[in-house]
């Protein structure tokens, strides 16, 4: 038996993604992917490269012995590990997902360590655990002195860009963004659904799902890295359409010092989502097939692969519009 | 593009017109940092107008993050947070104008090696993220103006571009002290040589603004007489021969920004419409700032063709 099976059944899993472009000026390939991701000597990094590539750290675990966070303040201490690993799609975005899983009760006292190390990735409860409570505290985020799985996302992706492969000249502008995700079990055997899928602030999405009971966590921080990405993707391609101005602009009151350029032309700014980022888009490559129906229903509301094409097909327009030479144009496209 | 501002003494305002060109480069279409590493006294808050935005932050700011006290330092975004109502109305098309904080009643401290990788992986984050970042450094040869020497030194910023302004006002003291704070034998230059940098490409990184400079052809001195007139002009002849001895002289020069009455009194954001509607600001005030905030990135203004 794994240790999944040893555990107590979980009733509540949680994690948190970071997703951020890698900052290196090149795509890394799959030995330098696989150096990068090299986190413990003991274990091998997963690189595959169909159907794209992409390598995946070993899990490292990081002990905690803290309260849970809980909307109702209802104060439950845990102790425990918590899984995190890396991953790096197409050598360019870089992932960190730290996760853990709960039971619905645990001892009231803590145990010897080596009663936790035999159980990665799972925190136990003193006592019986609140699970509404602290799956709603655990979306809104832990106060201080509280367990915040972001903080240690965060605290490997930091880890992570300090390496000496990445020459920190990264090809454009963006923002990395955080997905928080929580899972309670299905009821009666029903399949998997998302409740919810929220924006919270600029670069914050939280996710509530239910999931079989059984589901293995990390298929679960899996869906969600796939979800992270694509949301990435899409949120950093809107950035990249938002920044470019078409046309003349808006008059000003008093003319500006200077010619108006400094601004990048519509080709130089869209180049790098060609030469980067187009390419990257490929839902559900890697999510379990119990879990891919939840692919399904984002498709469908808010149809995240529609409001792709449609901004592929609005940088390939914009371009072609701009390899016509500014003779037979009637009208400048840009300023 | 990083750029670090640094004054040798208080009262230059230093802080006031950075956060002017932040400002007037967020509405040309930048996304723009300004972080606050004034150390001790930072005054950002009142600048940008977010006073209810700083409640909160008083254990998140880059103080308590370079002495690792939180993984991610308080970040305000100053078109939404901002109490100016002018602000509030984020113009179409323009960038994204965030306010690094610093914290209240965070006063200097000593470098670590801890403290300056964290602060080479927040400079490195916000490049990712920004296209200028504006670094408000306490006044003086200060442990913030050090900081960011040896973090620039450092390996992992090796391709990050940065720049520095160097403001002072202009009188016989200031203008000595500028020149001291870079040339001097503990200065700027000194003190990035030693950490590692070159010294020829920091210098030609450094360039000065003149803040809060008297014109006499301007209106506000109209009315003064002959004789005031003609002691304005000395002065300022005297002036100009003395920055050019201390190697500050016009060539080096990146702006002037003219004594401006509402500068004086409030630390504020000029907007269009404290020139055109209100008029309490002067328009070559706007104008001045909106022209270093362009020379910023503009090469021919610092030494390349």
């Amino acid at each position: 038996m794994g240790p999944e099976e040893t555990a107590a059944r979980a009733v509540l899993a949680c994690g948190e993604v970071r997703t951020c472009l890698l900052p290196a000026g090149q795509a890394l390939d799959s030995r330098a992917a696989a150096q990068l991701l090299r986190l413990r000597a003991d274990e091998r990094v997963l690189v595959s490269e169909r159907p794209n590539l992409y390598g995946r750290s070993p899990d490292t675990l990081t002990g905690v012995d803290c309260p849970l966070p809980s909307s109702n303040g209802a104060r439950v201490r845990a102790v425990g590990t918590v899984a995190a690993r890396a991953a790096l799609t197409e050598g360019r975005v870089l992932q960190t997902s730290a996760y853990f899983r709960v039971p619905a009760t645990g001892p009231d006292h803590r145990r010897p360590w080596g009663h936790y190390l035999v159980r990665p990735g799972v925190v136990e409860p003193f006592g019986k655990l609140p699970r509404e409570a602290v799956a709603q505290g655990l979306l809104d985020g832990g106060g201080l002195g509280e367990l915040d799985v972001g903080l240690i996302a965060g605290g490997l992706l930091t880890r992570l860009l300090r390496h000496p492969l990445l020459d920190q000249r990264p090809p454009l502008r963006s923002r990395p963004t955080r997905l928080r995700w929580v899972a309670l079990p299905t009821q009666h055997g029903d399949g998997p659904s998302i409740e919810r899928f929220t924006v919270a602030e600029d670069e914050l999405r939280t996710v509530r799902l239910r999931v079989p009971e059984g589901t293995r966590s990390a298929e679960i921080a899996g869906l969600c890295d796939d979800l992270a990405l694509h949301d990435w993707l899409l949120t950093t391609v809107v950035h990249i359409l938002d920044g470019i101005r078409l046309g003349p602009g808006t008059p000003r009151a008093r003319p500006l010092p200077g010619p108006a350029e400094g601004r990048p032309t519509v080709v130089q700014a869209l180049r790098p989502a060609v030469d980067h980022l187009l390419h990257l888009w490929m839902p559900r490559a890697r999510v379990s097939r119990e879990l891919a129906p939840l692919w399904t229903a984002l498709e469908e509301q808010p149809g995240f692969t529609r409001q792709w094409q449609a901004l592929v097909q609005r940088i390939r327009d914009q371009l072609t519009l701009h390899a016509i030479p500014p003779a037979s144009r009637e009208v400048e496209p840009s300023p | 593009m990083l750029v670090f501002a640094a004054s040798d003494k208080g009262g230059t305002g230093r802080s006031v017109t950075s956060a002017n060109l932040a400002y007037q480069r967020a509405l040309t279409g930048d996304h723009v940092a300004y972080v606050d590493f004034d150390f001790g006294s930072p005054t950002a808050a009142a600048v940008f107008d977010v006073p209810g935005a700083m409640r909160g932050t008083e254990e998140r700011g880059l103080h308590s993050y370079l002495e690792g006290e939180v993984t991610e330092p308080a970040r305000i975004d100053v078109w939404r947070q901002t109490e100016h109502p002018l602000l509030r109305a984020r113009p179409n098309q323009s960038g994204r104008l965030v306010l690094f904080p610093g914290d209240v009643g965070g006063g200097e401290f000593a470098t670590d090696e801890d403290a300056l990788e964290r602060c080479v992986d927040l400079l490195l984050q916000l490049n990712g993220e920004f296209d200028l970042i504006v670094v408000d450094l306490s006044a003086g040869r200060s442990y913030a103006v050090d900081l960011v020497l040896a973090a620039t030194a450092h390996p992992r910023m090796r391709y990050v571009p940065f720049r520095w302004l160097v403001f002072h006002r202009w009188t016989r003291q200031h203008v000595i002290a500028a020149s001291g704070l870079v040339h001097k034998e503990n200065g700027i230059l000194k003190g990035g040589v030693d950490r590692g940098h070159d010294e020829e490409t920091l210098q030609g990184a450094i360039r000065f603004v003149r803040a809060a400079v008297p014109d006499p052809e301007s209106p506000l001195w109209l009315h003064g007489s002959p004789a005031q007139a003609a002691w304005m002009q000395a002065c300022d002849e005297a002036l100009r021969r003395l920055a050019a001895e201390h190697r500050i002289g016009d060539s080096v020069v990146l702006g002037i920004v003219p004594l401006e009455p509402i500068l004086q009194w409030r630390e504020q954001l000029i907007t269009e419409e404290d020139v055109l509607s209100t008029q309490i600001a002067n328009k070559e005030t706007l104008e001045a700032l909106e022209e270093i905030a362009r020379r910023l990135t503009d090469d021919s203004h610092w030494g390349r063709p």
